[in-house]
């Protein structure tokens, strides 16, 4: 069966550029500095050197710039609601338009304006971590990066399993989901050709076959890891092997050097 | 016909990076009241196949005709929910989309959605049951709690209370013990023979449907291998291994005993049984064409 193609979460796109070989935890690393940056990023100058960065980074990944925007486009409400809120909450600088005890003024526009930038900037710059990165060397990645932590008693094998069997059924429910859809469809439930009144009703004769079996396959995947021995937080050998190199110091250096550049600004 | 296809090519989430064609070009033609096979190695269309004949799926090239009712690809397709409760589709696992805590309910549902009346769906599903070989009993008791034979066959008959004329199954004897399995083509071969339904099953174990079935059709990397009767396929059944399946064992036998004693102009005897009486009564017949088939014996 083939996935929804709407859904890019967690996806990757395989294009075997530079970014794609770097290291996982570089990469994270990156990310967490870029979300620094953006909230450092005040002017319209730092955004600007900020979005040629970003676009440079994007356009070298080879994955086509549309896919980008789709992974931004789900928000987009909520970008349009943040602008809206901030436009109308904040009353300082010059009065553009006013109508009563209604005004906006240019510094709300302003900030309002920033705050969807630096949004649309996270989440497409983000998308690039998992667009590159496998589920697999991701969550590698993020066990690398918190390992630091096992000492206050944190237990990143547990965070990271949790987190790569979420995301490695996340597709195989959605086609499960899909399945029972159209199984339903065939027995005269179409969603695309009913009301809303009657969609409502309908959701239980998906709901309850779909978290049915998400509960049997949770049963079955605690019993199969059972039989193979597995053992939280025991010390496992890895088939890949993370290997830290020349580029993904650049990587990193990279950022910091944008960072700073952007402070500077 | 029943099911007409005329160069139906099927492409998954066309226009983007995952872009996967599943049909090329298909042609098909089922006749009404007939017993379809459709068999094919993993991920040779068989299922995308099924999901054109109700509409599930429109085709992105060429044109479904099902019943009187035409799909083409590029077009507004016309209202498909009559055209569902005339075909019957029985997904894999179809007991994974039961969801009524009781089997009545379930198979009240889909009689229910095309507009029947309480009183008539609770008919059609008494009926279903029935003719699904389950007792009565079971309409009032809990689906979950049926035996996996049961609730198979329940959860056809969810989709049989809608009475369809035309009923495709996606490999609806997988995981069924021997017993099970033997059972439920009986009965699917019943619907078709006394009901005159039209019935198409998707099979991996062509051995239990061979003997059933009145046709065949073979898909091999979403194209039409082969479409034919038992007795064509019994004749060259290496096709098959073309196609990435293995040969059944009764096409197997039947073809050695067939060019033993050559006998490639009558029906093939594809049950174990059948096979051996043929056999049996082969060698208490005098040679006749002096092939001497018990050479080596006297």
């Amino acid at each position: 069966m083939v996935m929804n193609e709407k859904l890019l979460l967690g996806r990757s796109i395989e294009t075997g550029s530079w970014v794609h070989r770097l290291d996982a935890r570089a990469k994270l690393t990156g990310m967490i500095v870029y979300v620094a940056i953006i909230l450092l990023s005040r002017s319209w100058l730092a955004l600007a050197l900020l979005a040629v960065f970003s676009l440079t980074v994007m356009a070298s990944t080879r994955i086509p710039l549309k896919y980008f925007i789709k992974a931004a486009k789900p928000l987009r409400y909520l970008m349009l609601f943040i602008f809206i809120v901030q436009m109308l909450s904040v009353k300082e600088g010059a009065v553009w338009f006013s109508a009563g005890s209604f005004s906006l003024h240019e510094e709300g526009l302003r900030l309002g304006a920033f705050s969807v930038i630096r949004m649309v900037f996270l989440i497409t710059f983000t998308a690039l971590l998992t667009f590159t990165t496998t589920p697999g060397k991701l969550n590698q990645g993020l066990e690398g990066i918190l390992s630091p932590f096992r000492r206050l008693g944190l237990s990143p094998d547990r965070i990271t399993l949790m987190i790569s069997i979420a995301l490695r059924f996340i597709p195989t429910i959605l086609d499960e989901a899909q399945i029972i859809m159209k199984a339903q469809a065939s027995r005269g439930a179409d969603l695309q050709e009913l009301s809303l009144k009657e969609k409502a009703k309908m959701l239980v004769s998906l709901l309850v076959p779909v978290i049915s079996s998400a509960f049997r396959r949770a049963q079955d995947l605690v019993y199969s890891m059972e039989a193979r021995g597995f053992r939280m937080d025991a010390r496992r050998s890895r088939y890949h092997r993370p290997k830290w190199g020349g580029a993904d110091t650049a990587f990193i250096a990279m950022f910091v050097v944008l960072g700073i550049a952007i402070v500077i600004l | 016909m029943a099911i007409q296809l005329q160069q139906v090519s099927y492409i998954y989430a066309d226009r983007s990076l995952w872009k996967q064609t599943a049909l090329h070009d298909i042609d098909l033609a089922v006749p009404q009241g007939s017993m379809v096979g459709i068999a094919g190695a993993t991920g040779s269309g068989k299922s995308t196949l099924l999901q054109l004949f109700n509409g599930i799926l429109k085709p992105t090239g060429g044109s479904v005709r099902v019943l009187d009712v035409t799909i083409k690809a590029g077009e507004k397709s016309p209202k498909l929910l009559p055209l569902r409760r005339r075909v019957g589709l029985v997904f894999q696992f179809p007991e994974q989309q039961m969801f009524e805590e009781t089997v009545e309910k379930d198979l009240c549902f889909g009689p229910l959605n095309f507009g029947l009346s309480l009183e008539e769906a609770k008919e059609r599903a008494h009926r279903a049951l029935l003719d699904m070989g389950l007792d009565p009993a079971l309409l009032a008791r809990n689906p979950f709690k049926l035996s996996g034979g049961q609730m198979r066959k329940a959860a056809i008959a969810s989709v049989l209370a809608m009475d369809p004329d035309i009923l495709v199954l996606d490999e609806p004897t997988a995981t069924l013990d021997p017993l099970s399995r033997a059972e439920l083509i009986t009965l699917l071969e019943r619907l078709c023979r006394e009901q005159g339904r039209t019935v198409i099953i998707v099979t991996h174990r062509m051995d239990e449907l061979l003997p059933y079935a009145d046709s065949w059709v073979v898909l091999e990397k979403g194209r039409k291998a082969f479409q034919g009767s038992a007795q064509e396929l019994a004749r060259d059944p290496f096709i098959l291994e073309q196609c990435g399946l293995t040969v059944p064992q009764s096409l197997r036998y039947w073809r050695a005993v067939a060019d033993r004693f050559g006998l490639d102009n009558e029906a093939p005897c594809l049950t174990a049984e059948s096979l051996a009486e043929r056999i049996a009564s082969l060698c208490a017949q005098p040679e006749e064409d002096g092939r001497g088939e018990r050479d080596g014996y006297e």
